[in-house]
C-alpha cells in the first residue's frame, strides 16, 4: 500500500490508516469475525422473513418490543440514587409545602380582611 | 326509574338466549333505545330537585347528567368491542355484554341512589365486572398486575368509607340524601372528626384519582379492552366525583381547613401529569394521564365548595367523558390495525385514513379545550373558582391550560402529521361501524355546545 503522507490541516481518515490492514491481532480479528457472523444470521433471520411469500403480518422488532417493555414497566427496576431523590424531593415533595405555605398565608390574610371589614372588592357587580 | 333499571337488567336473558349475531344487535339497538328514554331524566319537573323517584333511587341535577352518560355509553362500548371480540368463542362473547350490561345496572343503580350506603355498596360493586375486563379481555401479560393495582386501590381507600358511612348512619340515625340536606352539619375540629372527613374522602379521591394516589390508572386504562377503557375513564372516574359532591355536604365546616392539601395535590397533579403526557410513547397511556389531569382540576373545583366550582366540575365532568372515550376509541382504531400502542408505529394517519383524521382532529380539539365546547365551559368556571379561591392559583391552572393544548397537539401530530411509516404493507380502511361510534361520542358534545342548561338547569 502506497504510504501516504498526511495533509498539514487534516488527519488521515480511519479506513486510510495502515494499522487497520496490518499489524492487526489474531484477538482482534477473532473478535470481528464472531460479530460478524452474529450479524450475518440476524440479516439472514430479517430476509427469511421479508421475502416470505406468505407472510401477511408485520415483521416484529425484537428491540422495539423491549423499549416499549422498558418504557412501561418502571416500578419494578427504581433504584433510590441521589439523582433520584434530589429529582423527587423538587419536584414531588417540595412543591406541595411551598404551595400549602403560600395558599395558606394568602388566604389567612384575606379572611382578616373579611373580618375587619377592609377587604376591597374591586370588581363587585352588587354594590 | 325502573323503567330503565328493568329493561338494563331484563337484557341479560336477551344475551344469553338469543342468537349470537342478534345478542350484538339487539342489545345494542335496546341500549341505543334506553339511552333516548333516560334523556327524560333531565327533565326536572319538582322543586325539591329530586324527579323519577322511587323508594331506593331518585335523580336530581347532579345525577341526571351522569346518569343519561352512563346510559349512552353502554352502545357505544358495544359498538367499540365488536371488533376484537368477533374472533372469541360464542360463550365468552356473551359473558362479554353480560358484563357490560351488569356495570351499566349497577352504576345506574349506583347514580341514582337515594342512601349513602347503596351508593357505596353499588360503588364496590362496579369494581368486580370491571376487574373481570381489564384482567380477563386486556391483552398484555401486564394486565394482571394492573387488576390487581386498580382492585386493590380502591379497596384501601374503600374500607374507611365504610367505617364513616357507619358512623354517620349511628350519629345521624339516616344516610337518606333525602333528609341529609336538611340536617345542619357543624362538625368541631376533633381529631375524630378529622379522621372521619379523611376516611369519607379518601376512597373517592382514589377513584377520581388524586395525582398522588393515581397510580392504578394508567395501568388499569392501558391493559384494559377498549370497552373497559371507556368506561373506566367516562363513568367510573365520574363515580368518584358524584360521591365527593354528595358527601362533602354532611362535612361542613371542616372542609375549609381540611381541602388544603387535596386541592394542593390535585393542581399540582395538573401540571405533573400533563407535562408526564408530553413524554409519553404509548398512546392509550397518554389519554390516561391527561384523565389524571382533567379530574385533578375537578377535584379542586369541588373541594372549593362553591356553586360555581359544582357547575364546573359537573360540566368538566360530563364533557371530559366523552372526549376520553371518542380518544380511547380512536386509538383502539390505531391498535386494531396495527396491533401495538406505539404512537410512533402509526405517524402521518392523515394521509392514509383521512376521515379517521377528522375525528382525530375534532377530539384532540375537544381534549385542550376548545370554545365553545363543553369542555372550555367547565374549565373556565372551575379556572375561576379557583382563582376566587386563591389568586395565585392562577399561576397552575394557566400553565396547565397552556400545556394541556401541547399535549393535546402532540398527539394530534404525532398521530396524523409526518412521514407514514415504511414498514406497513396494508391497512384496513375505516369502518362505518368506526365512524359511528365516533360519530355518537362527538355529536352530544356538539348538541352540548348549543344548550348546555341541559346539564346545569
Amino acid at each position: 500500500m502506497a504510504n501516504y503522507e498526511e495533509a498539514p490541516l487534516s488527519s488521515r481518515p480511519k479506513t486510510l490508516d495502515p494499522n487497520e490492514y496490518f499489524n492487526v491481532t489474531k484477538e482482534t480479528r477473532r473478535v470481528e469475525a464472531e460479530k460478524a457472523a452474529l450479524r450475518a444470521s440476524l440479516k439472514r433471520q430479517y430476509l427469511q422473513q421479508l421475502n416470505n411469500p406468505h407472510r401477511k403480518e408485520l415483521i416484529e422488532d425484537p428491540a422495539l418490543t423491549r423499549w416499549v417493555h422498558a418504557r412501561a414497566s418502571i416500578y419494578p427496576y427504581f433504584r433510590p440514587s441521589y439523582k433520584t431523590s434530589i429529582l423527587g424531593l423538587m419536584f414531588g415533595v417540595v412543591p406541595l409545602f411551598a404551595l400549602y405555605a403560600l395558599f395558606k398565608t394568602d388566604r389567612d390574610r384575606k379572611e382578616e380582611k373579611i373580618k375587619n371589614g377592609t377587604l376591597d372588592r374591586k370588581f363587585s357587580i352588587s354594590s | 326509574m325502573l323503567k330503565i333499571l328493568i329493561p338494563t337488567l331484563m337484557l341479560t336473558p336477551t344475551i344469553w338466549f338469543s342468537p349470537l349475531r342478534q345478542a350484538w344487535s339487539a342489545t345494542m339497538t335496546y341500549g341505543l333505545l334506553l339511552a333516548t328514554m333516560s334523556l327524560l331524566w333531565l327533565k326536572h319537573s319538582s322543586e325539591t330537585t329530586w324527579t323519577h323517584m322511587n323508594s331506593y333511587m331518585a335523580v336530581d341535577y347532579i345525577s341526571g347528567p351522569l346518569l343519561v352518560l352512563t346510559c349512552w355509553l353502554l352502545p357505544l362500548m358495544i359498538l367499540a368491542s365488536r371488533g376484537h371480540m368477533s374472533l372469541e368463542p360464542a360463550e365468552r362473547q356473551r359473558m362479554f355484554l353480560l358484563l357490560l350490561t351488569t356495570l351499566q345496572a349497577l352504576l345506574i343503580l349506583a347514580f341514582s341512589a337515594t342512601e349513602l350506603m347503596m351508593f357505596y355498596l353499588m360503588f364496590e360493586a362496579t369494581l368486580i365486572p370491571t376487574l373481570a375486563m381489564i384482567t380477563r379481555w386486556g391483552n398484555q401479560a401486564e394486565r394482571l398486575n394492573a387488576g390487581t393495582y386498580f382492585l386493590f386501590y380502591t379497596l384501601a381507600g374503600s374500607l374507611p368509607l365504610l367505617v364513616s358511612l357507619m358512623v354517620l348512619q349511628n350519629s345521624t340515625g339516616t344516610l337518606s340524601l333525602l333528609t341529609l340536606s336538611f340536617n345542619h352539619f357543624n362538625l368541631d375540629s376533633t381529631y375524630s372528626n378529622k379522621a372521619l372527613w379523611v376516611g369519607c374522602l379518601v376512597a373517592l379521591l382514589v377513584k377520581m384519582p388524586l395525582y398522588g394516589v393515581h397510580l392504578w390508572l394508567p395501568k388499569a386504562h392501558v391493559e384494559a379492552p377498549v370497552a373497559g377503557s371507556m368506561i373506566l375513564a367516562a363513568v367510573l372516574l365520574k363515580l368518584g366525583g358524584y360521591g365527593m359532591m354528595r358527601i362533602t355536604m354532611l362535612l361542613t365546616p371542616l372542609t375549609k381547613d381540611l381541602s388544603y392539601p387535596f386541592i394542593i395535590l390535585a393542581l399540582w397533579g395538573l401540571i405533573m401529569t400533563a407535562s408526564i403526557c408530553l413524554r409519553q410513547t404509548d398512546l392509550k397511556s397518554l389519554i390516561a394521564y391527561s384523565s389524571v389531569a382533567h379530574m385533578g382540576l375537578v377535584i379542586a373545583g369541588i373541594l372549593t365548595q362553591t356553586t360555581w366550582g359544582y357547575l364546573g366540575a359537573l360540566t368538566l365532568m360530563v364533557a371530559h367523558g366523552l372526549t376520553s372515550s371518542a380518544l380511547f376509541c380512536l386509538a383502539n382504531t390505531n391498535y386494531e390495525r396495527t396491533h401495538s400502542r406505539t404512537i410512533i408505529l402509526i405517524r402521518g394517519a392523515q394521509l392514509i385514513l383521512p376521515l379517521m383524521g377528522t375525528w382525530w382532529l375534532i377530539a384532540s380539539l375537544a381534549n385542550l379545550a376548545l370554545p365553545p365546547l363543553p369542555n372550555l365551559v367547565g374549565e373556565l368556571l372551575l379556572i375561576v373558582t379557583l382563582f376566587k379561591w386563591s389568586t395565585w392559583s392562577i399561576i397552575l391552572t394557566g400553565a396547565a391550560t397552556l400545556i394541556t393544548a401541547a399535549y393535546s397537539l402532540y398527539m394530534f401530530l404525532l398521530t396524523q402529521r409526518g412521514p407514514t411509516p415504511p414498514h406497513i404493507l396494508a391497512l384496513e380502511p375505516t369502518y362505518t361501524r368506526e365512524h359511528l361510534l365516533l360519530a355518537l361520542h362527538l355529536l352530544p358534545l356538539l348538541l352540548l355546545t348549543l344548550k348546555p342548561e341541559l346539564i346545569w338547569n
